[in-house]
Parts: structure tokens; C-alpha cells; sequence
């Protein structure tokens, strides 16, 4: 029986298509996968479906009714729970007082009733198997624990349809087991879940069936027990990007980057050296320290131990000292952390250079608007005017802006973090491409990125990282999904069983 | 460089005047407003002259509010807010006089007023851009300290320096440069235009700092820092040091405008001259259109606003059956009426095109 039916779904963001005619359902008492890329329309359509974005056309039925403009307490009162993929809790108040937030219960007079709220928070936790004491502030959980926390709130609501947007990214081995144990039990209560997971053993474990977008667009749908993991990824790729291998071995030159148990906020010890023209990639776990590497090799972040030495020379200090050594960092969530939006695409495009030169104040704008056209010829930018505003482009023509930022830089070193979030497929290979030109050319490129399928395409090595620590280097040839994932969540032991059974399919 | 322009001609009228409207919109603010004083003049009995536009660009409220307001401006542009500028012009005007009345060179009084504002500026700086302490607090303590120093000096001073034997600074008549000071320059005028020579000092600051905002790197980076101070950072922008200097800036130019107040007024009363300085100082930054979450504006709105400011000032003055107790009220209503067009100009717009395109799409739906 069919609890939620969407039709015809479409919607465009500042003319970009997110969505166009996408099908998608959910049964009662099912684990439904939503799959796809990133930027293939799976959070559009669950922004839509939770009233957060309005469609421009098409129907939405959830257990009855029908909902023609969908808003947040709308679809809240309806039945429906979301799991936010960012951690939505909230650090400074207590576990019991996030799971309560906004719904609390009171006694006479407006007073809050603590008492009651605890012993709730106790019995949810104690009936989810959660070990998490409900007095404790969230500031002191661990990310997996803080996650735990976030499914529980959700779960505490009376929904019909629970959402859970990649729930497993900072959990353990033995933590998913558990998670999957008390979806499992919810199921067989009513309970229906869609399950958005890049994690191929994990949805094949959970999930009953599925929907595959790319895109934009609806591809396939049907029984998990009817599909196999290619089945599902050529479907999500797509055919001719599967096939597309854009590696090429090149030469490398000489050391240019070198740690020496460099340690910082969340990671330690990094030994690592990085040479001349070779495209390495990181790899980790939402809290695996990666992210947190990557920062303080560019001076974003404070190193706490250990030297990190640029063409030989130890660097010290901050974010400018760096960039002067040739050092150049794409940051990751690109609308917190690069976008300048009151300035105009040429201002965007110049500021990390003009802090380089700032000796010389006056800007000469014809000479900015040559290296201008010049970047935007070799990255094939789409944008009118450049005076136009940065937000009036789409997200890849934001992403090589912010690449121009830095090429214009003329650094050497190039950091990349989540370089293809929020990026169209299009632009995606254009980016690909665009890495291994640059490599090629002698500049050396590190990549942090969860997409494995990206690793494999550019990277001549991969640091996985668990923990704040190397967990392994992997050279080119043994880079895939399933020794990647493995290491990353060092689940060599404890999820050997699953992975075994899906690397058989696998070379099936 | 040859496609970026291509599209321009294929605009049409309206989008081009809707676009000057967004871009300049403190140009019609100021022509609205000064319609509205033609009418009350004439309401009055009176015939529009020269004469009412020249008073507007002398008023006190346009050369020395209009010289701060640049510095508010910057300020506000990174996101911050200078409580502390009327009582930073009453400390640097007492210290621009005594060093006057003491030297009697020019250049040294000029040098005192720019020293002593870049001083209260860097307090306030450093306050909020290293402590990481919040601009309104930091800026309302020193609203507090500056006034209440200068204050308690002046009844200790010598009159002999002061200038005065009352509770206030005053330029001596006895020094030898006093009559080009305050006679020539602070009170003449350009001939025939009755301009006086000191809203020139304000033109001249408006001038160099629509060229250091628009033209120098660090103009760019002090927008960067307001539009998003996270990635400003990001890229390598000093984004403390650029919070810390936009105040330093801005007590420089209050050292200007107390030059200016020097000269134009030739004395300076701790207890009640530049009260409310900083918020006329704000009002003239937003009805130059400069938006006050940080980012965006152009420091030519600036010299609108304070001209829209004092226009403003001027009709409430010249309505008869208003009293002085009630202006004020009328002061505020336009203000924040200002800002309801600013804040929810954009609003309505946004739904309005969201309409049309429902519609468009709708219309769509209906013909398969």
C-alpha cells in the first residue's frame, strides 16, 4: 500500500533544471533507498517534499491527501521526519533538552516540566538501545554519538515517514548494525523510512527497494533483491561515464610538500610527502581529520606539533604566509566558505591575488579584465557580464570562478576540499579534466573528496584516513569502493562478512 | 572582452531605468526630498532660490555629519557600528583648539584633530578586532568615555588654552592665524556660488574615498570582509586588521570634521555639542542607500544621504505648526520609512517574480 506518491516533480533553480517530471513512492512499512550523485536532485527532492523548497509543478499524495504547496509544518504535522545529513543539534543545551527542543512539555503555569522530559529521553533512549546519558551536554558527545542523538530526535517524533539523509557517515561498524537493528524493529511496526546512502553494502543490507535519480531525472526503481550493486551504479553514473577513464600516468618531479608528524586540531602525526606534478587523494569519514588536515596545510587552521615544509622551506604562521609559498586551497561547502556575494564575478574572481599584491593598491582594471578572459577561455566559464552578480551563476560556473581564484594566484600547490560538491555532472569532468591538465603542467594537487569514483579518476595515490590518522596509502591500481570504504571506517573485521558477500557480486 | 557587452543593447528602457533606480536609488531619494522642500517653501510664501540649495550644502549637518558619515559608512560596510563618533568630535575639536591656541600653526592644529581621532578610532579598533568584543558595546562605552574625559578636562584646563572661562573650548581671537582660520576659511564662501569653502573639504574626503572603495585593493577587501568575512578570510584577506582600520579610518575623519567644526564654528561644547552625532551620521549612511547587514553600498550615496538629511531637517523646520518638541518624531518616521523601502523593497520584488513565474508555469500545465 502506498504511503507517498510524487509526480511529475519538477523544479529549476535560476535556470538551472534540479528537477524535471521525477517519480518517486514510498510503501508503508518499507526502507526505501533514494540514490543518486551528488547534485543528481535527491536533496531538491526532499527539501520538496519536507516544504522547505516549493516545486514549480507536479503532485505530491502522502497517506491521503493531497499537498499542492507543501509547507515545513505542513508536512511536519503530516507524519513526516527528517534527518539532516549536517548534524542539527545543538551544542550548548543538554541531550534530553535537543530532543525536546520546540515541543517540550510544560506543567502549570508555562513551567517546563524537566522531570518528564528526562524519563522520556530515557525510555527512547533505553528502547533504541542508545547509550547516551540524557542529562549530558551535546558539546561533550562524539560526532557518532551527537548522530545517534539526531536519528533518536527524529525518531521520537510520531511520523509516518522518517527521512534519514546519509545517517551513517560519522558511525562506527557496530553503530550502523545497531541503527539498521532498530529500523528493522520500526518496520515492523508501520514505520517507513527513505534511505539516502552512498554506502552500496549498507542499502543492500537495509534497504527493501529503490530509486536511482541522475541528474535531475528519474532513472529506475524497483526490489533491492531484483538489482546488483553495478546495476545500480552504472545507473547512477550513467553508461558513457562509466566507461570514460580519464587517468593518465605522468611523470612526477621532486618532493614539494613535507610533513613531519604534523599534528593539529583532529588529526596527528601525519607523516606524509607529496611530489611534484602528482594528483593525491584524501579520503576519511566525516570526522576523520582530512578536512581538518588539509585547513592547517594552508594555514586556516593552527598546526599544534610537527612541521609542514613547502619546496623545502618550513612554513609558519597563517593563511598568507602559506598562499606566498605558493600554496592554494578550494575550500569545501562553497556558499559559506567561497562565495563573496555582494561582489560582482571579476571582484570574486581577483581577491585572493590582490592579497598577494597588495603592495601595488591601485586596481588597473584593464589588466584584471585580460587574466579574466584569459580564465575564462581556459575554463570555459558561462557568464555574461562580469559585472553580474557571483550568485547569478550556476554552481559549477561558481566552482571554476573560485578555481580562476586561485589559478590567477599562480600557486603551485593546489588544495582541493570537496572540489565537486553541489556541481553538476557537465562540470564535473570538465573539473576532472581540468586536475589532470593542471598536474600535468607540474602543479601538485590534493583532492579531499567521500566520492570514490573521483579518486579513481584523477589520483595518482589515496590517503585514507580514520581517526585523525593514516589509516593506509593506496596507490592508483588499488584504489576502489569496496578497500576504501573498509579502511575508512576500519571495518576490515567487524563488516568483513557483508563486504565479502558484496565483493563476490561485485566481480561476479 | 567582445561578448560581455553584447547583450546590452536588447535591454530595454525600463530595465535600464530599474537598474539606475536599485544602483542610485539615494540620487532619487534626494531629488523626492528636495521636491518636497520645494513645495513647503513655496507653502511658506517663499520663492526656491540658490540661495536654500547653497544652505543645504553649508549646514553643519551636511559637511560635518556627511565628513563622519564616510567613515560610518566604511564601518558599517564590514558589518560593524561606530556608536562613539559624536563624543570622539567633541574630544578631537577641544584638542584641535587647545593645540591652536597654544601653537598657532595651522598645520599642527590640522595634524592634532587627524592624531588624536585616529587615536579614539584604534581604541575602538583593537577593542573589537582583536578582544573580539561586539562593536555596539565597545563603541557605546566609549560614546561614554570620550564625552565624559573631555568634559571633566575643560574645567581644569587653563583659559589660557582653553580658549574660554567657560565650560568650553574656544579658538583664541588673539592668534595671529584666527582670521584666515575661522574667518576666511571656516566661514567664507566661493563668490557668487555661496558655497563655502569647507563643504569643498567634505566634497574632497567623499571624492578620495569613492576612489580608495572602488579603485585600491583594499577598498575591495573591506567589502569582501562585510559580504562574507569566513571567505574573505579564506582568500587571504586580513580580515581583523581590516575590521580594526575601517575605525581608525573613521576617527581620522571625525579629526577632520573637527578641524572643520573648529573652523566653521570656532568653539566646542563638551556638554552638548555632537549629541546625536552618530545617529545622524547613520541616518545620512542609509538614506545614501548603503544597507546596514554589511557588503554593499557606494560611498557616493553618502554624500546624498547627508544631503537628503539635512533637506529633510530643513522641511520639518520650515512646517510652522510643528513644534521643536515634535520634530524629532517626524525625523525618526523618515528614517525608518527609508529603511522599510530598502529592507522590503526587495522582498515584494522577489514575490512578484515568483508569481509570474507560477503563472508562466501554470499556464504551461494548462496546454498539454
Amino acid at each position: 500500500m502506498s504511503l507517498l506518491q510524487m509526480e511529475k516533480i519538477s523544479k529549476t533553480f535560476g535556470g538551472v533544471k534540479a528537477l524535471s517530471e521525477v517519480h518517486f513512492s514510498v510503501n508503508e512499512g518499507e526502507i526505501h533507498a533514494l540514490l543518486g550523485e551528488n547534485g543528481a536532485g535527491k536533496s531538491t527532492l526532499m527539501n520538496i517534499l519536507t516544504g522547505v523548497v516549493q516545486m514549480d509543478t507536479g503532485q505530491i499524495e502522502f497517506s491521503g491527501s493531497h499537498y499542492p504547496h507543501p509547507t515545513i509544518v505542513q508536512m511536519e504535522e503530516a507524519g513526516i521526519a527528517i534527518v539532516h545529513q549536517e548534524l542539527n543539534v545543538i551544542n550548548d543545551l543538554t541531550a534530553f533538552e535537543n530532543i525536546f527542543l520546540n515541543k517540550e512539555i510544560v506543567g502549570k503555569f508555562g513551567l517546563l516540566n524537566n522531570k518528564k522530559m528526562i524519563q522520556e529521553t530515557k525510555d527512547l533512549f533505553l528502547s533504541l538501545g542508545v547509550d547516551i546519558n540524557p542529562m549530558v551536554m551535546v558539546e561533550e558527545l562524539k560526532t557518532s554519538e551527537k548522530q545517534l542523538l539526531e536519528i533518536s530526535r527524529a525518531l521520537y517524533a510520531d511520523a509516518k515517514l522518517f527521512i534519514l539523509d546519509e545517517p551513517t557517515t560519522a558511525l562506527s561498524g557496530d553503530e550502523v548494525e545497531h541503527l539498521f537493528g532498530i529500523l528493522r524493529r520500526l518496520r515492523e511496526k508501520g514505520k517507513s523510512f527513505i534511505f539516502i546512502s552512498h554506502k552500496m553494502p549498507e542499502i543492500f543490507e537495509i534497504a527493501d527497494r529503490y530509486t536511482v535519480l541522475r541528474n535531475g531525472e528519474f532513472i529506475s526503481s524497483g526490489l533491492i533483491v531484483d538489482t546488483t550493486p553495478q546495476g545500480i551504479a552504472s545507473d547512477m553514473v550513467g553508461k558513457q561515464y562509466v566507461d570514460k577513464n580519464m587517468y593518465l600516468q605522468r611523470k612526477l618531479g621532486d618532493d614539494v610538500i613535507v610533513m613531519r608528524n604534523f599534528c593539529g586540531h583532529g588529526f596527528k602525526d601525519i607523516n606524509l610527502t607529496v611530489r611534484k606534478g602528482e594528483i593525491l587523494a584524501f579520503t576519511g569519514l566525516a570526522g576523520s581529520g582530512a578536512s581538518e588536515l588539509m585547513q592547517t596545510m594552508f594555514g586556516a587552521l593552527p598546526a599544534t606539533a610537527g612541521h609542514i615544509a613547502v619546496h623545502g622551506q618550513k612554513i609558519h604562521g597563517g593563511i598568507t604566509s602559506f598562499m606566498s609559498h605558493g600554496v592554494a586551497m578550494l575550500p569545501s561547502n562553497r556558499k559559506e566558505n567561497s562565495v563573496l556575494p555582494d561582489l560582482d564575478i571579476l571582484e570574486n574572481l581577483y581577491i585572493a591575488e590582490h592579497t598577494l599584491s597588495y603592495k601595488a593598491q591601485i586596481i588597473h582594471k584593464k589588466a584584471e579584465l585580460e587574466r579574466y578572459d584569459r580564465l575564462k577561455y581556459m575554463l570555459n566559464i558561462k557568464a555574461q557580464d562580469y559585472t553580474d552578480s557571483i550568485n547569478s551563476l550556476s554552481g559549477g560556473n561558481q566552482q571554476k570562478i573560485f578555481f580562476g581564484r586561485w589559478l590567477n594566484t599562480e600557486a603551485d600547490v593546489l588544495l582541493l576540499d570537496n572540489p565537486t560538491q553541489g556541481v553538476d555532472v557537465g562540470a564535473k569532468i570538465e573539473i576532472y579534466r581540468l586536475i589532470l591538465e593542471l598536474a600535468t603542467e607540474g602543479k601538485t594537487i590534493i583532492i579531499n573528496t567521500l566520492e570514490i569514483p573521483e579518486i579513481v579518476k584523477v589520483s595518482d595515490r589515496c590517503v585514507v584516513f580514520f581517526e585523525g590518522k593514516i589509516q593506509t596509502i593506496l596507490e592508483h591500481e588499488d584504489i576502489n569502493e569496496h578497500d576504501v570504504m573498509l579502511h575508512s571506517t576500519n571495518a576490515v573485521i567487524l563488516r568483513g562478512r557483508i563486504h565479502d558477500k558484496y565483493k563476490d557480486e561485485q566481480t561476479n | 572582452m567582445t561578448n560581455t557587452k553584447t547583450n546590452k543593447p536588447t535591454k530595454k528602457v525600463w530595465d535600464i531605468l530599474a537598474m539606475t533606480w536599485t544602483k542610485y536609488s539615494f540620487i532619487f531619494v534626494f531629488a523626492i526630498v528636495l521636491i518636497v522642500y520645494v513645495f513647503t517653501i513655496q507653502a511658506n510664501g517663499n520663492t526656491f532660490k540658490w540661495g536654500h540649495i547653497a544652505a543645504i550644502l553649508s549646514s553643519q549637518n551636511t559637511v560635518i555629519v556627511g565628513t563622519i558619515a564616510l567613515g560610518m559608512a566604511l564601518v558599517i560596510i564590514t558589518g560593524q557600528i561606530d556608536l562613539s563618533v559624536g563624543s570622539a568630535l567633541v574630544l578631537c575639536s577641544g584638542v584641535t583648539i587647545m593645540v591652536f591656541n597654544v601653537t598657532n600653526n595651522i598645520l599642527l592644529t590640522l595634524l592634532a584633530g587627524l592624531i588624536s581621532g585616529a587615536i579614539c578610532g584604534a581604541i575602538n579598533g583593537v577593542l573589537v578586532g582583536f578582544a573580539k568584543m561586539p562593536p555596539f558595546i565597545v563603541t557605546l562605552g566609549t560614546m561614554l568615555i570620550y564625552r565624559s574625559l573631555t568634559l571633566s578636562f575643560v574645567r581644569g584646563i587653563d583659559p589660557a588654552i582653553t580658549g574660554s572661562s567657560s565650560s568650553q573650548f574656544s579658538l583664541l581671537s588673539e592668534n595671529s592665524n584666527y582670521d584666515f582660520l575661522r574667518m576666511k576659511f571656516g566661514t567664507g564662501s566661493i563668490d557668487g556660488l555661496n558655497i563655502p569653502y569647507i563643504t569643498f573639504v567634505f566634497i574632497f574626503m567623499m571624492l578620495l574615498f569613492l576612489v580608495i572603495s572602488k579603485n585600491t585593493k583594499y577598498g575591495k577587501s573591506v567589502y569582501a570582509t562585510g559580504s562574507n568575512a569566513k571567505a574573505a578570510r579564506l582568500t587571504g584577506v586580513k580580515v581583523q586588521w581590516i575590521k580594526v582600520s575601517v575605525f581608525i579610518i573613521t576617527g581620522m575623519l571625525v579629526g577632520v570634521a573637527s578641524f572643520v567644526q573648529a573652523c566653521k564654528i570656532g568653539n566646542v561644547t563638551p556638554a552638548s555639542s555632537g549629541k546625536s552625532y552618530e545617529m545622524y551620521a547613520i541616518a545620512a549612511v542609509v538614506l545614501g542607500g548603503i544597507n546596514m547587514s554589511g557588503g554593499k553600498g557606494n560611498l557616493l550615496g553618502v554624500f546624498f544621504g547627508a544631503l537628503s538629511y539635512t533637506t529633510i531637517n530643513f522641511i520639518i523646520v520650515s512646517i510652522p505648526s510643528l513644534s521643536t518638541d515634535i520634530q524629532d518624531t517626524f525625523q525618526g518616521l523618515v528614517l525608518i520609512l527609508v529603511i522599510l523601502i530598502q529592507t522590503v523593497g526587495p522582498v515584494i520584488k522577489e514575490r512578484f517574480l515568483d508569481m509570474k513565474k507560477r503563472r508562466r508555469s501554470k499556464k504551461k500545465l494548462t496546454m498539454i
